[in-house]
C-alpha cells in the first residue's frame, strides 16, 4: 500500500490530492486559492457570455444572445413555477445565478483539464467541491428566504411557523438548519464523489472505461445545479407563501 | 491510495475536507458580487428583450386580429354587395328577355295575321278566277254540246 501511494503521489495524473488546499494569506486569515483560481475561471466565462450575449441586442436573436435567451427563459421558468407568477421576477438574478454558477463550476470542473496547471499543494477543480463554497451558497439561500419571508410578512412570518399547529414549531425551527446543512453537503457530496469516482477510474484503468462515468458525472452535476436553484427558489416561494388562504391579499 | 488521502480528510490542521475558513464569506460576498453583475449583463438586458419581444408580439397579434376582423367585415359587405348586384342582373335580365320574349311575339302574330289576309286574299282571288273560268267553260261546253247535237241531229234543237 506505501508503495502504491508512492507511486501516486510520484506524479501519476490520476494522483488524488483531497483535502489539501494552496492556501494564500489574506492578514490573519487563510483562503483556499485554488478554490478563487478556478471560480474567477467560471466567473470569467460567465460575465464574457453575458456580454457576447448582449452586446447587440436584436429582435430577432441569433447566436450568443440566442442561447443565453433560451438559458434565461429556463431560469425564469424555474423560478416562476417555485415562486409564482407574481413575485418571481426579482427573485431570477438569485436564483439563476445560483443555477448558472453552480452549473458551470461543475461542469468546468469535469471538462477543463485543470491538471496541466500544478500547483504548489492542491490542485484546480470545481469550485463547488469546496465545503466552502457550498456552504456560501447554501447560507446565501437561508438568507434570501428569510429576508423574502420577513419583507413580505414582518413577523408574521415566524407566526407562520405555528401554521397548520403549533407542534410543527420545533420541526419548522430544525428544518431551517437542516436546509443549508442539505443544501451544501448534497451539492459538495455529489461533485467531491464524482471527481474522486473518475480519478480512481482512471488510476485503474485509464483508457476508454472511465469515459461512461464521466458522461454520468456530467449529468450528475447538471442535474445537482438544476436541485440546487430549484430548491433555493422553492424555499424563498415557500417562505413568500399566504398561509392564511389568500386574506392578506 | 485512499488510505494516504485519509488522514488529511479528518487533519484540522494541515486543511481537510471540512476545512471551514474564510473563503467561505468571501466566496458569498463573490456570489453576490457575480449575481450583480450578471444582474446588469444578462438579466435586465435580455429580459428586456424577452418582455419586449412579447410586448411586440402580442400587440403585433392584436393587431393582425383586427386587420383580419376589418377584412372580414369588408368581405361580408363586398359579399352582400356582390349577391345585390348579382340579383339586379338577373332582373334586369330577366326584364329584358320578357320584353324580347312579347316584342318577338307581336312580331309573330303580325306576320302571321298578315299571312293569313294574304292567304285569304289569295283564296278569294283563285275562286273568283275559278268562278269566271267555271263560267268561261259552261259557255263553251253549252256551245260545243250544242254543236254536237246538231252535228249528230242535222238540226238544232229549241
Amino acid at each position: 500500500m506505501l508503495n502504491v501511494s508512492n507511486v501516486l503521489n510520484s506524479g501519476l495524473i490520476a494522483e488524488l490530492e483531497v483535502g489539501q488546499h494552496f492556501y494564500w494569506h489574506l492578514g490573519n486569515f487563510k483562503i483556499h486559492g485554488q478554490v478563487f483560481m478556478a471560480s474567477w475561471i467560471v466567473i470569467a466565462a460567465l460575465l464574457i457570455a453575458s456580454i457576447l450575449a448582449t452586446r447587440n441586442v436584436q429582435r430577432v436573436p441569433s447566436g450568443m444572445q440566442n442561447f443565453m435567451e433560451y438559458a434565461l427563459e429556463f431560469l425564469r421558468d424555474l423560478t416562476r413555477t417555485q415562486i409564482g407568477e407574481k413575485e418571481y421576477r426579482a427573485w431570477v438574478p438569485f436564483v439563476g445565478t445560483l443555477f448558472l454558477f453552480i452549473f458551470v463550476s461543475n461542469w468546468g470542473g469535469a471538462l477543463i483539464p485543470w491538471k496541466l496547471v500544478e500547483l504548489p499543494s492542491g490542485e484546480l477543480a470545481a469550485p463547488t467541491n469546496d465545503i466552502n463554497t457550498t456552504v456560501a451558497l447554501a447560507l446565501l439561500t437561508s438568507v434570501a428566504y428569510f429576508y423574502a419571508g420577513l419583507s413580505r410578512k414582518g413577523l408574521g412570518y415566524f407566526a407562520d411557523y405555528a401554521q397548520p399547529t403549533p407542534i410543527m414549531v420545533p420541526f419548522k425551527i430544525i428544518e431551517d438548519f437542516t436546509k443549508p446543512l442539505s443544501l451544501s453537503f448534497r451539492l459538495f457530496g455529489n461533485i467531491l464523489a464524482d471527481e474522486l469516482v473518475v480519478a480512481v477510474l482512471v488510476f485503474l484503468v485509464p483508457l476508454i472505461v472511465p469515459i461512461p462515468l464521466m458522461i454520468l458525472g456530467l449529468f450528475t452535476s447538471a442535474i445537482q445545479a438544476l436541485i440546487f436553484a430549484t430548491l433555493a427558489a422553492s424555499y424563498i416561494g415557500e417562505a413568500m407563501e399566504d398561509h392564511h388562504g389568500g386574506e392578506h391579499e | 491510495m485512499l488510505h494516504s488521502v485519509l488522514p488529511n480528510l479528518l487533519a484540522a490542521e494541515g486543511g481537510g475536507l471540512f476545512d471551514l475558513d474564510a473563503t467561505l464569506p468571501l466566496m458569498a460576498v463573490q456570489f453576490l458580487v457575480l449575481a450583480l453583475l450578471l444582474n446588469a449583463t444578462l438579466y435586465k438586458p435580455l429580459g428586456a428583450a424577452l418582455d419586449e419581444r412579447a410586448d411586440y408580439i402580442r400587440n403585433t397579434q392584436a393587431e393582425a386580429k383586427e386587420t383580419l376582423a376589418t377584412v372580414e367585415n369588408l368581405t361580408r359587405e363586398y359579399e352582400v354587395a356582390l349577391a345585390d348586384a348579382r340579383r339586379a342582373a338577373q332582373t334586369t335580365i330577366a326584364d329584358a328577355q320578357a320584353d324580347a320574349q312579347s316584342i318577338a311575339a307581336a312580331a309573330i302574330a303580325e306576320a302571321q295575321q298578315q299571312a293569313r289576309a294574304e292567304r285569304e286574299r289569295a283564296q278569294l282571288e283563285i275562286d273568283r278566277q275559278k268562278q269566271t273560268a267555271m263560267a268561261a267553260l259552261d259557255a263553251q261546253v253549252d256551245g260545243l254540246s250544242r254543236q254536237i247535237v246538231k252535228k249528230l241531229l242535222g238540226y238544232e234543237l229549241g
